[in-house]
This record gives C-alpha cells, structure tokens and sequence, in this order.
C-alpha cells in the first residue's frame, strides 16, 4: 500500500503506486503481483495517469531469501505491468529480473528481459 | 552450487551465507558476510581496506601470481559428471591447497625475513648497552665467563649499502 515503484517496461507508465497486494497477508515481495494506481506516466503511452493497473514486482530493496539459503536485493522497487492474464502490456523489460519469476510462471517476462539475476 | 567470492574480502562464500546485491546495471556482487556488506554501503573500497586481500595483493604482502592459481579459474561450461573425474579433482584440491598455502606462507615468511634481520641487530645493541640491568658490572669484570658471546649477525650487501647515506 502506497508504495511508489518504478516501471521497468516501456508500457508508458513511469511511476505506479501500490493500492493492493493480491496473495500474501503481510504485503507482496519480489514476485508477487500487486494492483497499483499510475502516478506518473509518459505522454503518448499504452497506459494513462490514474488508470488502475496489475504489475509483477520485479526488484525489490528487501532481500529475498533463495533455495540454496543465500539471499538477493536488488537497488530498487521496481515493477513489470501486466493484464489480469499475465502477459507483459509492454513489449521490452529494462534492468535485471530475478529468476523467481520462473517459479511464478511468469516466463513472458524472464524472456524479454536483458539480464536474469 | 557455486563458490563465489566475496567481493569485499575476496573470502569464499559458502551456500547458505550472505547477501547477493544486484545492481541496477546487473552487476552483481556478492557478500560474505554483514562485515563486507556495510563496508561495501559506506562506500569503501576494498584495495584501501587494509584487513582485505584486494589491499594485501596490491601492496604485495600476499603471493600474486602463482601456477596454482590457474587451476581456480571461473569455468562457465558445466562438466558432464563422472565418477573418476569427481575423485580425482577432490584428491587434486587438497593437493593444490596445500602447495598454495606452503607457498604463501613462503611468501609472506621472506618478507618478513629482513624486519628480523633489523630486529636482532637492535636487540643485541640494546643488550650490550644495558648489559648492567642483566648482571652486576662487578660480577660481569670478576668472572669473563659471564660475557656475552658476540651474536654474528649475516647482513646481506644491499643493507650496508642503503645505510651508509643515513649514518652520514
């Protein structure tokens, strides 16, 4: 909630703040897919100022624990918006993902990324 | 599973231990411990950290270069397993580590050779400064047994050499 993370696709939005964390009682971390209001976007996007989106987080400051017992934090918040499917709006993700977005299933996005951490 | 090395201290990082920063670049780097990590926040660099071996290879208190640091390169390519080969390369590790270490503590044990070389030659002149605090002068004139043998200390020809514009 009222969390401002930054959009790392070229979907139009710049800034998206969290309105809801679908799945998880203490808030959504690196993975999870939240609900989110745009609060800053680019002038001729896919998506407008105010319209409420699904995104997938993709970085987070808050490290995340891993199978093998070492944990991974990325510099930033930072979020990938999708359709209630899934499916990236936009077409190129910047910056690395973590590869936890395999076990999420969401693959489209491991595929347009530059970088899997 | 993979070793990584701290980016920090350059220690091994075990699995199970430590952080992995990922930076918005992708670089990643790899802490072993909370020691590393705060340092690595604070924004210090390693090569003016003295405890860390970034500082001690550059100011040459530790071996740089050395054959058995061949056989820890990076290898990218996964091996196919076998058996012999699993065995081998363990019996081959403990080997390697050995002889690394011998020849780091070699290392570090001939740099140290001319601290003590300096050492004894100043021990043996406060000696004879203050033999008087060891034994009686009286006793030391009486009975010649008592003297001090000459220590004979081997200086090799460099160290004269560089005294020599001091004692001007």
């Amino acid at each position: 909630m009222r969390t401002v993370l930054k959009v790392v696709d070229n979907s139009g939005a710049k800034k998206v703040m969290c309105i809801q964390a679908l799945k998880g009682k203490k808030g959504a971390r690196l993975g999870d897919t939240i609900i989110a209001s745009v609060k800053e976007a680019m002038p001729n996007g896919k998506v407008k100022k105010g319209k409420v989106v699904y995104g997938v987080v993709v970085l987070a400051a808050m490290q995340r624990g891993r199978c093998d017992g070492s944990e991974v934090k990325f510099d930033d918040n930072a979020v990938v918006l999708v359709d209630k499917q899934g499916q990236p709006i936009g077409t190129r993700v910047f910056g690395p993902v973590p590869h936890e977005l395999r076990q999420k299933k969401h693959v489209k996005i491991l595929t347009l990324a530059e970088h899997i951490a | 599973m993979r070793l990584e090395k701290c980016w920090f201290c350059s220690s091994t990082v075990y699995p199970g231990h430590g952080i992995q920063f990922v930076r918005n670049d992708a670089k990643i780097f790899h802490f072993c411990r909370s020691k590393c990590h705060k340092n690595f926040k604070m924004k210090r660099n390693p090569r003016k950290v003295k405890w860390t071996k970034a500082y001690r290879r550059l100011h040459g208190k530790d071996m740089t270069q050395d054959s058995t640091f061949e056989f820890e390169r990076k290898r990218n390519r996964p091996e196919r397993y076998d058996r012999n080969l699993a065995e081998n390369t363990l019996k081959a590790i403990k080997k390697i580590d050995k002889i690394r270490s011998d020849r780091a503590s070699g290392h570090i044990k001939n740099r140290l050779k001319t601290g003590k070389v300096q050492r004894q030659k100043e021990a043996r002149k406060q000696l004879e400064l203050g033999i008087h605090l060891v034994k009686a002068p009286l006793a030391l004139a009486q009975d010649s047994s008592l003297c001090l043998p000459k220590i004979k200390v081997n200086v090799s020809q460099t160290q004269t050499e560089e005294n020599q514009p001091m004692e001007e």
